[in-house]
């Protein structure tokens, strides 16, 4: 084979996190694109469990004005 | 016993006096709906991730309360939706309790921007090494210049314009000359 794919892991399961805190922009960060949009998990690799609290902690980021909906626009 | 955080966004646009007066009333608020408070804390200005009501920028208060009746957190979500001052709000339910901090570091906005202090500092650094350069570069275009004055070359530069001039002269003549002889 001359191409192995890299082996995903979850991330948080490997830092031991278990909640995951909306306030904390700087880790949401790693898990949504540069568009602003929540990268899937089959990208990531984030366990089902842990991704259902990321969507819900990113999207209340989002509505407190922390994090973008969106970086298309160019107001910013 | 439930325990609740809820975030805001104050206008940026209030002065210190306007923003502790909706800050004291927002607690005194939570105080009549039967919360009690464990933590009030000011972020301080911060850029929003978008505009809201066309403001670019938004005070921060996180608060943190518990109460035993879920009865007038609705009524609290309105009041809050209602007031004016208040660009955004968000109440989440906390699983554990908050802990207890007290306000010790000062509010830091981010629109004011202090001059860091570091580059200052490295340059006061670099400029030694730099004059030191400048000296001996100076030194060694002294030498050459000597040289030059010693060698007589210093007179032929002052005349280098004459010549320069009676060389563009002859090239005309010679140009004129061919046109001429084309002709």
């Amino acid at each position: 084979m001359a191409f192995q794919s890299r082996k995903k892991f979850c991330y948080f399961k490997e830092n031991g996190i278990t909640e995951i805190d909306y306030k904390d922009v700087k880790l949401l960060r790693r898990f949504v694109t540069d568009q602003g949009k929540i990268m899937p998990r089959r990208i990531t690799g984030t366990s089902a469990k842990m991704h259902r609290k990321l969507v819900r902690a990113i999207k209340q980021a989002r509505n407190i004005a922390l994090m973008p909906y969106t970086n298309v626009s160019t107001e910013g | 016993m439930r325990y609740y955080e809820s975030l805001y966004i104050i206008n940026p646009n209030y002065e210190q006096d306007r923003l502790d007066e909706v800050i004291k009333m927002i607690a005194e608020k939570v105080g009549e709906y039967g919360f009690s408070i464990i933590n009030q804390h000011v972020w301080g200005k911060k850029r929003l991730a978008y505009s809201i009501q066309k403001h670019k920028y938004g005070t921060f208060v996180q608060l943190h309360f518990e109460t035993e009746t879920v009865e007038n957190l609705d009524r609290f979500e309105r009041f809050m939706i209602l007031q004016k001052p208040i660009l955004r709000n968000q109440t989440v339910v906390l699983e554990t309790r908050p802990e207890i901090k007290v306000d010790e570091e000062p509010v830091h906005d981010e629109t004011i921007e202090t001059p860091a202090e570091t580059p200052q500092v490295e340059g006061d650094i670099k400029e030694e090494p730099f004059l030191e350069s400048a000296l001996e570069d100076a030194v060694e275009t002294k030498e050459i210049s000597e040289e030059e004055t010693i060698g007589g070359i210093n007179a032929e530069s002052e005349s280098n314009e004459e010549v320069s001039a009676e060389t563009a002269e002859e090239q005309i003549v010679e140009a004129k000359e061919t046109e001429e002889v084309q002709e």
